[in-house]
């Protein structure tokens, strides 16, 4: 759309922003521009700037320094409001959709003036009628009639996008949006990932600008015009994706290469012989997983994948005694058979991660050793009358934060100020203070930077070798080949197939995912080829 | 520069305002009414309000452990009215003296186990739970009580509250604050008072790691129950009898108290040892205002403006997103 580029004229600049919390440089002097009818790609590390840089161009932060121009003119934004106005619509990376009406009053959610007639009665057909025009334009197949909370986490996500995408134009009447999207697909399932793409390019047709951020790199190489990276507050290059790798953004986030040993493979070990740890037999529970079986042995690393609503979380929850099955039985050690009742798992050393850290992972305004001896407080730290040892959990602490790196000036220090990865080593630190036998992760790496990364593997993997066998529930499917022994395939609540990944014979990408779908896998190699 | 200098000076109020504010406030409070009212630094109205600011602290340490947890218990007052009746008809009916206090002790427990239990297995909120029985308690009360004010006589049981063990102090601010020494202590050194601030700031969370919420939300209860009774039983011995206003002024009071102690009514954030403050800074208001012949209601205006102001200076907002 050539009438929209006048002489230099961006969608979006920003110049110089400068932006402090306390000790920490957020973000240093960063330049950024958006043009019209182009994608740009944004990564980084976590705590890399990223959250900090949406949020100022967003109104939600105010810059201690630097000035943004949209399609030329300088604005003050005073906060997100403002920001629409001006034709800017986010999908943050937490939902923000309220769960208990239907669709479409969320996708016209402050703009229910417009359809009140008498003041305020409002007329629910035309805003259903628009809604769903919103949704139809945007190729997305939702009935906006339906109840927000009744649809899948992913459909949601999709709504949230329909939303940020058609909204500027639909409802504000702004010709040339700007779209900030905070990782946007990092709950989308496969199928509703090309309906996503499909809508972004379709943007930039119209001259829309498109900011895209996510963790997965070959996503941003293959759906971006340019990729801007960010590294600690700073900006440390532009590249373009044509000519650019995974392997080189990374180096580029990090400041290093990633290694063939990623993954640790050759660390893993063979537990053919070694003694069953874990067993489960039976698990159900209703709209969830039914008939589940598995063992799990000293030192193995059990993966567990499957689409998002395959059921292999809510399996995790099971197993973990959270949200006990509704059939079904489970082993440990020698122990007879019996129902997953979460406190005696804890004390016979079995430990949880969940996959949604800030809301049931951590409590982020307590202090880091707080956090540490949480799940311990009934023997660990406790005197048997019922006193908290104060010294030892500090001790504890102390050591676990020096053994995992966390970042941390102090074991008092509160956790909300830690980055993605340095919150997730604390939830790792909490079951480290205990004696294990059997850890469940579900997605250990989600939303954590990709050094944090490499330490985690690297601690799975260390502890793996020292016989702690390990459930580990994920939606990477390098991570699931890489680290595990054995890979669970879920499909419909139900283990699909049970795929053993050793060392020398680790099963593909594309055999997985066939499995996952239910597709023969060669049918699905030629549709690739 | 502007900005960044009046932030600065934003968080070292909030920081000062975690313990110096308060208890700064109360030293001014102290200094105002004294220069203000010829009557109230003095020997006489200094042992009242020790009398006074004693059954508040007392019936305040219980309900600091369940606000702490999130929750909120508003018949700390019906319990103190209920339990005091129930503590002068054992006493005329018995003669148990001074033992009347387990009485009351053990009926105030059982009136937070009964708060306790229906929140933690109805799984009904403590707002609605509380409400109700607060209903519930001061009917029965009344009519324990018919409406009259019930006297005792027993020597040794009104000596628990205004001897003096100690002179010029009444026994029942050595028992306030004894209480408050131990619920302090209870708070900051056991696995119960952590588990307080876990269930406070993360329930969710606290699921998770097996911690056996239910019984640790009615233990709050009981012990808020078991406070009041004492509270109930100190505040009758300290008057003479037991009147159907005993604990009216409670159900606002000890909220107050609560809140301008430092403990947010979101959870997680505060501790019962800060509650001390607070029934300092309230118990002086009432004084104070009383003494200058300041009318009742404008009184009324002054403390909710206190409560207020305590809180818009006391509590990060910038953290929290929603407020209910």
């Amino acid at each position: 759309m050539v009438e929209h580029v006048v002489d230099g004229i961006v969608a979006l600049r920003a110049s110089g922003l400068t932006k402090r919390f306390g000790e920490t440089q957020a973000l240093g002097a960063v330049d950024f521009s958006l043009d019209f009818g182009k994608i740009t790609g944004l990564v980084g590390e976590n705590g890399a700037g990223k959250s900090t840089l949406l949020n100022i161009l967003t109104g939600i932060t105010s810059p201690d320094q630097g000035t943004i121009e949209i399609s030329g003119r300088e604005v003050v934004l005073k906060d997100y409001a403002d920001a629409q106005m001006l034709g800017l619509a986010r999908v943050f990376q937490e939902q923000a959709l309220i769960l208990n009406i239907p669709v479409y009053a969320n996708l016209l959610l402050g703009s229910e003036a417009r359809f009140a007639s008498l003041g305020q009665f409002i007329r629910r057909s035309a805003m259903i009628e628009l809604a769903q025009q919103m949704m139809d334009t945007a190729g997305v197949s939702i009935d906006v009639r339906r109840h927000t909370g009744d649809l899948s986490f992913s459909e949601r996500q999709l709504v949230e996008i329909v939303r940020a995408c058609m909204g500027p134009v639909m409802l504000f009447g702004v010709g040339t949006p700007i779209v900030l999207l905070d990782e946007p697909t990092a709950s989308l399932e496969k199928r509703d990932e090309q309906t996503f793409f499909d809508l972004i390019t379709r943007l930039r047709e119209q001259a829309g600008s498109v900011l895209f951020v996510s963790h997965r790199l070959g996503e941003i190489l293959s759906a971006c015009d340019e990729i801007v990276v960010l590294k600690d507050g700073r900006r440390v290059g532009a590249v373009d994706p044509a000519e650019a790798s995974e392997r080189q953004l990374h180096r580029l986030m990090v400041g290093r290469e990633r290694d063939r040993d990623y993954y640790h493979e050759g660390e893993q070990v063979d537990v053919k012989d070694k003694d069953v740890v874990f067993a489960a037999r039976g698990l159900a529970r209703r709209g969830a997983y039914d008939n589940v079986n598995l063992e799990v042995r000293k030192g193995e690393i059990l993966g567990i994948g499957g689409l998002l609503e395959s059921g292999k979380s809510a399996l995790g929850r099971g197993l973990a005694g959270i949200s006990p099955p509704d059939a079904g039985e489970i082993r440990l050690m020698q122990d007879g058979w019996e129902r997953p009742d979460i406190a005696h798992l804890i004390a016979k050393g079995v430990g949880y991660v969940p996959a949604e850290r800030l809301v049931e992972g951590m409590i982020a305004s307590l202090p880091i050793a707080w956090n540490i001896s949480l799940a311990s407080g009934q023997d660990v730290f406790s005197t048997p009358a019922g006193f908290w040892r104060h010294r030892r959990e500090a001790e504890v602490s102390a050591e676990l934060i020096q053994r995992l790196h966390i970042r941390a000036t102090s074991p008092y220090q509160s956790c909300d100020h830690l980055s993605g990865g340095n919150q997730q080593k604390v939830v790792l630190a909490r079951w480290l203070a205990r004696d294990l036998c059997l850890l469940i992760l579900d997605n250990p790496t989600r939303g954590v930077d990709a050094g944090a990364k490499e330490e985690i593997y690297r601690l799975i993997r260390a502890l793996a070798a020292d016989g702690l066998a390990v459930i580990l529930i994920t939606d990477e499917l390098l991570e699931l080949i890489g680290l595990s022994n054995n890979i669970a395939i879920m499909r419909h609540g139900r283990i699909e197939a049970m795929v053993p990944a050793p060392v020398d014979d680790k099963p593909s990408e594309q055999t997985l995912v066939s499995l996952m779908l239910s597709v023969n896998a060669g049918q699905l190699l030629g549709d690739v080829a | 520069m502007k900005m960044a200098a009046s932030r600065g000076l934003a968080t070292s109020v909030r920081a000062l305002s975690g313990f110096w504010l308060p208890v700064g406030v109360v030293i001014g409070l102290i200094v105002f009414f004294s220069f203000a009212s010829n009557a109230f630094f003095t020997l006489r109205n200094m042992t009242g309000i020790l009398g006074q600011a004693s059954t508040l602290l007392l019936a305040c340490l219980g309900a600091s452990f369940v606000v702490l947890m999130g929750s909120i218990d508003l018949s700390v007052g019906a319990m103190v009215l209920l339990v005091g009746a129930v503590t002068v008809k054992a006493l005329n009916l018995f003669d148990v003296g001074a033992g009347a206090v387990f009485i009351a002790m053990i009926a105030g427990c059982l009136l937070g186990l009964v708060n306790g239990a229906i929140y933690a297995f109805g799984r009904i909120p403590s707002f609605v739970v509380t409400l109700g029985t607060l209903s519930v308690f001061t009917g029965s009360a009344w009519e324990l009580l018919q409406g009259r004010a019930l006297q005792y006589f027993s020597d040794s049981f009104e000596n628990l509250a205004i001897g003096q063990f100690i002179p010029l102090i009444p026994n029942i601010a050595l028992f306030a604050l004894g209480a408050w020494a131990i619920a302090s202590l209870i708070g900051q050194t056991t696995r119960f008072g952590r588990y307080m601030y876990i269930i406070g700031g993360g329930e969710s969370v606290a699921s998770t790691v097996g911690i056996p919420l239910t019984r640790y939300k009615i233990y709050a209860f009981m012990i808020s129950g078991l406070m009041s009774g004492l509270a109930g039983a100190l505040a009758v011995a300290r008057l003479g009898a037991a009147g159907p206003t005993l604990g009216e002024d409670l159900l606002l009071n000890t909220l107050a108290a609560i809140v301008v102690g430092g403990t947010s009514l979101s959870g997680g954030i505060g501790g019962v040892h800060r509650t001390l403050i607070g029934v300092a800074i309230i118990a002086l208001l009432d004084n104070g205002l009383n003494l200058m012949g300041v009318n009742q209601y404008t009184q009324m205006v002054i403390k909710g403006a206190v409560v207020i102001a305590a809180v818009l200076i006391g509590q990060d907002r910038r953290k929290s997103i929603v407020i209910k």
